[in-house]
């Protein structure tokens, strides 16, 4: 017998019309189609994960960055909730601004804000910190891909230790960036919020868990999603899920949970994974891998900096098991558990 | 009846009457009692609405934004250098047609550091797209508070309403307050056509390429130009309501046939009327008070000099390296006509400079003197506390 | 035209005004790829598939799937030698799915619950072709032909249906029970016409058959034992060891009972010949065989020919095995055996790159027992054939079946050389009817390829979690003793188990992920089936090509191809 002959799903084979098809699926779509961000995209998934996961009665300030601009560039807008850019530093703010609106007008929508790691850890920080201070009832999420990627790739205070940017590049003096990624969460966790939690765009059961349960939270809630940029980091965009599961499994991106500043959850590690599994995948790290004594150096130094996180969270051990399935990241016939 | 008030604490009461829902402000001197003034009357229980003391003022202005578009009347104020920090928020806001009001309590801007009363902070967002009203007195800027709301809302245009710090902010005296009955009665229920609401959701801050951006700003233009109706129309309305109006665009004061002219914004012109009138042998003037410099009434101005022979043009402000602000455009619409008026550009009061009777008489001087206009002068600068070669 | 509102806001969705389909280079496509129990299954079931039905709780559905490759699930439930999981994916996972497990409890199931095969009565004016042999190949070919709408004459020289089913595998790896219900069911097919104590030559003709009949298949047994002597020498009391497995079978017991023997081969009968000698009570049983106990180390080629399960049964039950042993000579007294003498063998490419037994002088031991059995094959009886059958056996073209120079005539089963499982017999007659369908309606029969499997390196294993397959109870060797069938059945919960523990190569599972991990909402879930049999659509619009999805499908059945 031969095997099926290759064939795509296409129009012609449904009963319906793609668009109703379109218009039909089973998950709020709070992104649509036709926005522009390059293959692969780990924000836009991340961005798509989270509004499918917090519902059409939310709005939304969006700081300025790759998602801002690939998402409406007039006419066409891909958001189908209500939307706000203003600037890049004042999305918090412009946040607190809206649900004091919301409050003051006893209307129960969800605000939320969407900034990069720019307007997260750098320039949005001053906004982020005064919301948070206040306590304003807003979900502020990260997605954080750990640089500048809007203006062409340059080093941000969430970019990876010895990463290359276009302003931490590597050279006769210089192994990438100097500095360490900023340890937002802890920072966030010292406002004493209700809730604060990173997550990734690996582990979407997880993050869709982790967004409806920052909606209902009363207060301020801070959600930091890993989302790999395949042309800042220099990976195929086919593999932005593989890049960002080996941040997690190595160790270098933890997945936590805190309460008031207390760790209440962690993702265990199931398959453990050296650092150099996640970095040779990506250019941005080739660096790393010459033969030469500081290269190795720095390749320790990523190691020791898993192991310290992986440590610091019991990420592995006594938390850890091996069949673990909090973190949803398996499969089963019929789907659904990720709708 | 009129109540003797501090201004700042009238104008606290103003807003309050214009129930504002959402207030975003951070404290700088001398805006600082407006706010406090605002937060008591939330405190107490006299206004309904979410006072927001954000973090700084880029953050007041963006809280005020994000409550505007979510449908809450929002209001903040600020001076100086939280201007300054506010500016990119103040451009967005307006470039995004989003009404909302702000009082600017006018102060020098730094450096070096000065908290006292110019106009340099108002001047430096001239270009914001913002609509500017300025206040000659503390019940001009009651009254004028209460009309911005409704200019904002009708023209989708945040207004800036500019009143002279120390000068008017704390200067206490007797104020006719109006009643919530009449503000309720002249400023409806907060409405924007295109706020944010999940029924209909609009993505608003687009990125606007080339191809349209001009057409952006053209319509943005029109409606500052449009807004000047406006900005006419409720002066007259609310005159109606309380018996007091202010000329709409500029109102033309003290003798109105004298051919030397004295343009001026804000507070100053009360010190100048005082001054004419205690000096009768001195020349009398005709005074233009510019109350709308934002948008510029090219035609009513022109219309206010007609027959003068001599404009001076005093300001509060300077742009350094050219002169006047005002003065310039003052002079380039007077440009057309036929026998414009000579004018004369001159600054005085920087930085909270005492201006005091005899300014009036120094400003007569100009013209009596025959001598042809200098293009600009700090009239008040003593050139002598200077080194030489700075004089 | 658009005109420009106030502050240029734009309108929610409209992005889809922007197609950024037209950015792609490469496009995801559904490929369904055959899962490698399916490539390996010699009766062309596809477990995969009635896997997927049986973890969404359709057992019927899974057993109809089933059938419509193997009629006979019950019977190579049990004695399969199961290719299908040495090839299971799954086993560098963990341990491969116990697919013959699923198989025989819904043939089981089947029976208990009455399920009738899903297939339409051809009515009497069906065009007849005639099938020679019930065995496993005649049955197959029979049911396949009732179901692509031909009536069936089937003779057989015996009295009752089942061949070597039943004359030649012992009642405690297959109840008689089973096998008289599963061929029942089969033979009550309405299109069959069953015609036992039939045999060709003697009681029917070739001719006469061909001459009632559009087609026929040739589905004879391998009864006659092959001539064997070492060095020439041949005990007086040989029997062969299917004739004595034979009366075993169907008498219950052995005509004589020797102290130790040896038994020379290493196919099922050898195997099947030992227990039996064991469960009568014969101390020493041998085995001597050319090549090794089959383990998934050991190559294919090297590999005795008995199932695996059962050898590892039959040293459990103590049965010696001498592995790479070939026997160089016996030692008689007189006409009786009293040794063999053994030497080391193997099989080694020669300079032909044929492979060839080699032994190795030097390498000679004496086994001491008192009687020696071949079994080291049968042939078929040529009787009847009309020169069919060449040096035992007959020529086919490999797939279909169809004899060589006679068109119309197939054959498959034991009858082939390279065939001699149940299963295989079932898929020759299988593939034979296919191929007897084609011939009748007048179409070629076009050489076919070989499935060819999914590897596991292009499974996504991340979204799949470590489980430990499901294992039959099986009999203690100590109690082993009369027809009780040794292996027990899975329950209800080991076969979810094991439907739960497959990775579905190849096939969609409808785990969502492709529609959730697209970032651009390029992936549509659709509520019924698509036309592919998977239950997403691509929307070629707005698909970047990105390869996500494919990157993350878990089971391969997604690929990107150039545009």
């Amino acid at each position: 017998m031969n095997a099926n002959p290759s064939k795509g799903s296409t129009l012609a084979e449904i009963p319906i019309s793609i668009e109703t098809l379109r218009s039909r699926q089973p998950r709020f779509r709070g992104l649509e189609s036709g926005h522009r961000a390059c293959q692969g995209c780990g924000e836009a998934l991340a961005a798509r994960l989270t509004t499918e996961a917090a519902g059409p009665d939310v709005v939304v300030a969006n700081a300025t960055g790759c998602l801002e601009v690939f998402t409406t560039p007039w006419p066409q807008s891909a958001w189908r909730l209500p939307w706000i850019h203003s600037v890049f530093g004042n999305v918090a703010a412009v946040a607190a601004g809206m649900e004091a609106a919301l409050k003051q007008q006893g209307r129960a929508t969800q605000v939320l804000a969407f900034a990069g790691d720019g307007g997260t850890f750098d320039i949005g920080f001053q906004a982020l910190s005064g919301m948070m201070e206040r306590g304003h009832n807003v979900m502020f999420v990260c997605f954080d891909n750990e640089a500048y990627m809007n203006t062409g790739v340059q080093r941000s205070g969430s970019t990876p230790h010895a990463a290359m940017t276009t302003t931490s590049p590597p050279g006769r003096e210089r192994m990438g960036k100097r500095h360490m990624k900023k340890d937002i969460l802890s920072i966030i966790a010292a406002h004493h919020i209700p809730y604060a939690a990173t997550a990734s765009v690996a582990f979407p059961s997880d993050l869709r868990k982790k967004v409806r349960r920052a909606m209902d939270t009363e207060g301020a809630s801070f959600l930091q999603i890993h989302s790999p940029c395949p042309l800042g980091w220099g990976h195929d965009g086919a593999k932005t899920i593989e890049v960002a599961r080996l941040a997690v499994q190595t160790g270098l991106f933890p997945i936590i949970e805190m309460e008031r500043g207390e760790l209440i959850g962690t993702l265990p590690i199931r398959n453990p994974r050296p650092v150099s599994d996640y970095l040779k995948l990506q250019n941005r790290f080739r660096h790393l891998f010459a033969d030469d004594f500081r290269a190795r150096k720095e390749l320790e130094h990523l190691q020791a900096i898993a192991d310290r996180n992986i440590e610091r969270y019991e990420l592995r051990g006594v938390r850890a098991e091996s069949y673990d399935t909090e973190g949803a990241d398996t499969v089963h016939r019929g789907g659904d558990r990720w709708a | 009846m009129p109540l003797a008030l501090e201004g700042s604490q009238a104008l606290a009461r103003a807003i309050a009457l214009c129930r504002p829902q959402v207030v975003a402000a951070y404290p700088i001197t001398p805006q600082t009692h407006i706010v406090e003034g605002i937060a008591k009357l939330v405190a107490d229980g006299q206004l309904d609405c979410e006072m927001v003391s954000v973090e700084s003022e880029h953050s007041a202005a963006s809280v005020a934004l994000g409550a505007a578009v979510a449908g809450s009347r929002a209001y903040t104020a600020s001076a100086s250098q939280g201007i300054l920090l506010m500016a990119e928020v103040l451009f967005d806001i307006a470039g995004l047609r989003v009404p909302l009001v702000m009082t600017c309590a006018n102060r020098a801007l730094s450096g070096p550091l000065n908290i006292w009363n110019d106009q340099q902070d108002s001047m430096a967002m001239r270009d914001s797209g913002w609509i500017q009203l300025y206040c000659a007195t503390n019940q001009e800027a009651i009254d004028t508070t209460v009309q911005a709301f409704r200019i904002a809302e009708r023209c989708e245009l945040p207004v800036m309403v500019c009143v002279d710090g120390f000068t008017l902010t704390h200067t206490l005296e007797p104020l006719e307050m109006p009643t919530q009955e009449q503000v309720d009665g002249f400023l409806p229920p907060y409405f924007f056509r295109h706020g944010l609401h999940p029924d209909e959701p609009r993505s608003l801050g687009t990125l606007v390429g080339p191809e349209h951006f001009s057409e952006v700003r053209h319509a943005h233009h029109h409606a500052l130009l449009r807004a000047q109706d406006e900005i006419v129309q409720a002066d007259a309305d609310w005159g109606e309501v309380v018996g007091r109006q202010y000329g709409g665009l500029l109102e033309v004061r003290g003798e109105p046939e004298a051919t030397l002219g004295i343009l001026t914004l804000g507070s100053v012109l009360g010190t100048l009327e005082d001054a004419m009138e205690e000096n009768p042998d001195l020349p009398r003037a005709r005074f233009i008070k510019l109350r709308s410099f934002r948008p510029f009434p090219a035609q009513a101005l022109r219309e206010a000099c007609a027959g003068l022979e001599h404009l001076i043009v005093l300001e509060r402000a300077l742009s350094p390296g050219y002169g006047g602000i005002v003065g310039p455009e003052v002079q380039a619409v007077l440009a057309g006509q036929s026998s414009p008026p000579k004018i004369y550009n001159v600054a005085a009061g920087l930085g909270g400079r005492d201006m005091s009777l005899e300014l009036y008489g120094r400003l007569v001087d100009l013209i009596a003197s025959g001598r042809e206009p200098e293009p600009f002068c700090i009239i008040d600068a003593d050139p002598m506390l200077l080194p030489e070669e700075d004089r | 035209m658009t005109l420009i509102p106030p502050g240029a806001f734009a309108r929610p969705g409209t992005s889809l005004d922007f197609k950024t389909g037209t950015w792609r280079v490469e496009k995801p496509i559904h490929q369904r790829r055959a899962a490698p129990c399916h490539a390996a299954c010699p009766a062309g079931e596809d477990a995969q598939a009635y896997l997927a039905q049986v973890e969404m709780g359709n057992l019927r559905g899974a057993w109809e799937t089933l059938v419509s490759a193997n009629p006979l699930p019950a019977i190579t439930g049990r004695v399969c030698h199961h290719p299908c999981e040495s090839a299971c994916n799954r086993k560098d996972y963990d341990e491969a799915i116990t697919i013959h497990g699923v198989e025989r409890f819904l043939g089981d199931r089947a029976m208990q619950e009455g399920w009738a095969y899903p297939v339409a009565d051809p009515g009497r004016d069906a065009p007849p072709v005639a099938v020679v042999g019930a065995g496993p190949a005649g049955l197959s070919a029979a049911y396949h032909l009732v179901r692509a709408g031909y009536r069936v004459t089937l003779v057989e020289a015996m009295p009752v249906a089942g061949g070597t089913m039943r004359t030649a595998i012992p009642r405690y790896r297959l109840p008689t029970e089973t096998l008289d219900q599963e061929l029942e069911r089969l033979l009550a097919l309405p299109g069959i016409h069953f015609r036992p104590q039939t045999k060709l030559g003697r009681d029917i003709s070739l001719q006469e058959l061909q001459a009632e009949h559009q087609a026929l298949f040739l589905g004879p047994g391998r009864r006659k034992g092959r001539e064997w002597s070492a060095d020439f020498a041949v005990p007086g009391d040989l029997h062969t060891g299917l004739q004595l497995l034979e009366a075993w079978v169907s008498e219950g017991t052995l005509p004589d009972q020797p102290r130790s023997v040896a038994i020379v081969g290493g196919g099922n009968t050898a195997v099947d010949l030992a227990r039996v000698l064991r469960r009568q009570g014969v101390e020493n049983v041998h085995l001597i065989s050319h090549q090794r106990v089959p383990a998934p180390d050991v190559p294919a080629d090297d590999a005795m020919r008995a199932t695996y399960r059962e050898v590892s049964q039959a040293i459990e039950e103590g049965v010696i095995i001498h592995e790479h042993r070939g026997v160089r000579r016996l030692i008689l007294r007189g006409e009786r055996v009293v040794g063999m003498e053994l030497v080391h063998m193997k099989k080694l490419a020669g300079p032909d790159g044929r492979l060839r037994r080699v032994a190795f002088e030097g390498t000679e031991t004496v086994l001491h027992v008192d009687h020696v059995i071949p079994a080291i094959g049968q042939d078929v009886d040529p009787e009847g054939f009309n020169g069919l059958v060449v040096r035992g056996q007959i020529m086919v073209e490999p797939w279909w079946g169809e004899v060589a120079d006679h068109t119309g005539i197939f054959s498959g089963g034991d009858a082939r050389s390279d065939h001699g499982t149940v299963s295989e017999a079932v898929g020759d007659g299988r593939r034979a009817a296919l191929g007897i369908a084609r011939r009748l309606s007048g179409r070629p029969l076009e050489p076919q390829a070989t499935l060819e499997p999914i590897p596991y390196g292009d499974l996504n294993l991340h979204y799949f979690e470590s489980l430990p397959a499901a294992r039959e109870p099986v009999l203690p060797p100590d109690q082993r003793r009369g027809l009780e069938e040794i292996e027990g059945g899975l329950d209800g919960s080991g076969v979810r188990n094991e439907a739960h523990r497959c990775l579905s190569c190849g096939d969609c599972l409808a785990c969502d992920n492709c529609w959730t991990l697209c970032p651009d909402q390029s992936v549509l879930k659709t509520r019924d089936v698509a036309a592919d049999g998977s239950h997403y659509v691509f929307d070629y619009n707005y698909c970047k090509g990105c390869g996500i999805c494919a990157h993350e499908c878990p089971t391969g059945y997604i690929r990107m191809v150039p545009e």
